[in-house]
């Protein structure tokens, strides 16, 4: 029977990893889940907001910059068992392939795709997933569908998905589940960032592929929340669209 | 950096445009070949050529190459 899955009993203290918790979709992610009642350890780059992040509920944070598997090993080695893991960090190049520099393709593939699959394997080895955790990955609708500009960011999301499906198969048998979310167009940070670069035209344009406009951190946070609870004990290895209808 | 070096940097980005074919007096905008792609991958062009991360607004609010140009080397 599944109970308490309600306001701030959902998540009864269970102990949640928000990776890139200090992007606008993460700490959304985060405080969503705290107020669900979960027991957060924070991670994120920009140690400024890391602070102010806490500073909001009493959760535990590390900073941690993912640039290599050795930082995933530190992560892994300092948070307890975990419930639940949510990767939210991700870069996003927006860059015809002609003018793509090599550095932009390595960060993108690796921060968006081998870091998350790579956190995943530490905390096995370290065995910190309890039996029945819930492993949730930010995608997004670019992996589906062909956007210029967005060949190095697509891929990862691409990439991220097809792990998430064969990891969902290995880790069945303990009961623990691997999702991916793809939100479509959210006012985020990383959204503006994009907006600078490309034309209004452009912009106008895609917002109208979204039979219900743009959507907010908070929609991607009360779907992650779904897939990380009990409510979604038998969803396993899919790709949920947040996307207000982009991709019908 | 010259703005001859950019003027060619500039065909060489946008399709469908001549080598050779636009001045410093080019109103880059009113270009028939300029389009969202094409706004795209000029910023990436300054980005990979010049180092320099412009923001669409420089784009969409510069009349010229030579404005462009101004902004560019500025």
């Amino acid at each position: 029977m599944i109970v308490g899955m309600g306001g701030s009993d959902k998540f009864n203290n269970q102990q949640i990893l928000v990776v890139g918790a200090t992007g606008a979709l993460g700490g959304a992610i985060a405080r969503h889940l705290q107020v669900e009642g979960a027991d957060l350890i924070v991670s994120g780059r920009d140690q400024r907001k890391l602070a102010a992040l806490t500073a909001e509920f009493a959760g535990s944070s590390l900073s941690v910059d993912l640039s290599d598997s050795t930082r995933c090993a530190q992560l892994a080695e300092a948070v307890g068992e975990l419930d639940g893991v949510v990767y939210a960090a991700g870069v996003a190049p927006v860059v015809p392939v002609r003018y793509l520099k090599d550095a932009d393709i390595e960060a993108c593939l690796n921060l968006n795709t081998t870091m998350p699959l790579l956190l995943i394997r530490e905390l096995l080895k370290k065995k910190r997933l309890k039996l029945g955790a819930s492993i949730v990955w930010i995608s997004s609708v670019a992996s589906a569908r062909g956007t210029a500009g967005y060949a190095a960011y697509a891929a990862s999301k691409a990439g991220l998905e097809a792990s998430a499906r064969c990891l969902a198969l290995e880790l069945a048998p303990k009961r623990m589940r691997v999702n991916c979310i793809a939100p479509g167009m959210i006012k985020t940070e990383m959204a503006d960032a994009t907006a600078e670069r490309i034309s209004d035209e452009a912009l106008a344009a895609h917002l109208k592929a979204y039979p219900l406009g743009a959507g907010q951190p908070a929609d991607v946070a009360a779907a992650t929340s779904f897939l990380l609870s009990q409510e979604s004990r038998w969803v396993t290895g899919i790709t949920l669209p947040v996307d207000g209808g982009f991709s019908i | 950096m010259s703005l001859a070096k950019f003027i060619e940097d500039f065909e060489a980005a946008v399709e469908d445009i001549e080598p050779g074919s636009l001045t410093a007096t080019t109103k880059y905008r009113e270009l028939e070949a300029w389009d969202s792609l094409a706004f795209l991958t000029v910023i990436a062009m300054i980005d990979a050529e010049y180092d320099l991360r412009l923001k669409g607004d420089v784009l969409k609010s510069c009349e010229t190459l030579a404005a462009l140009y101004a902004q560019v080397s500025a």
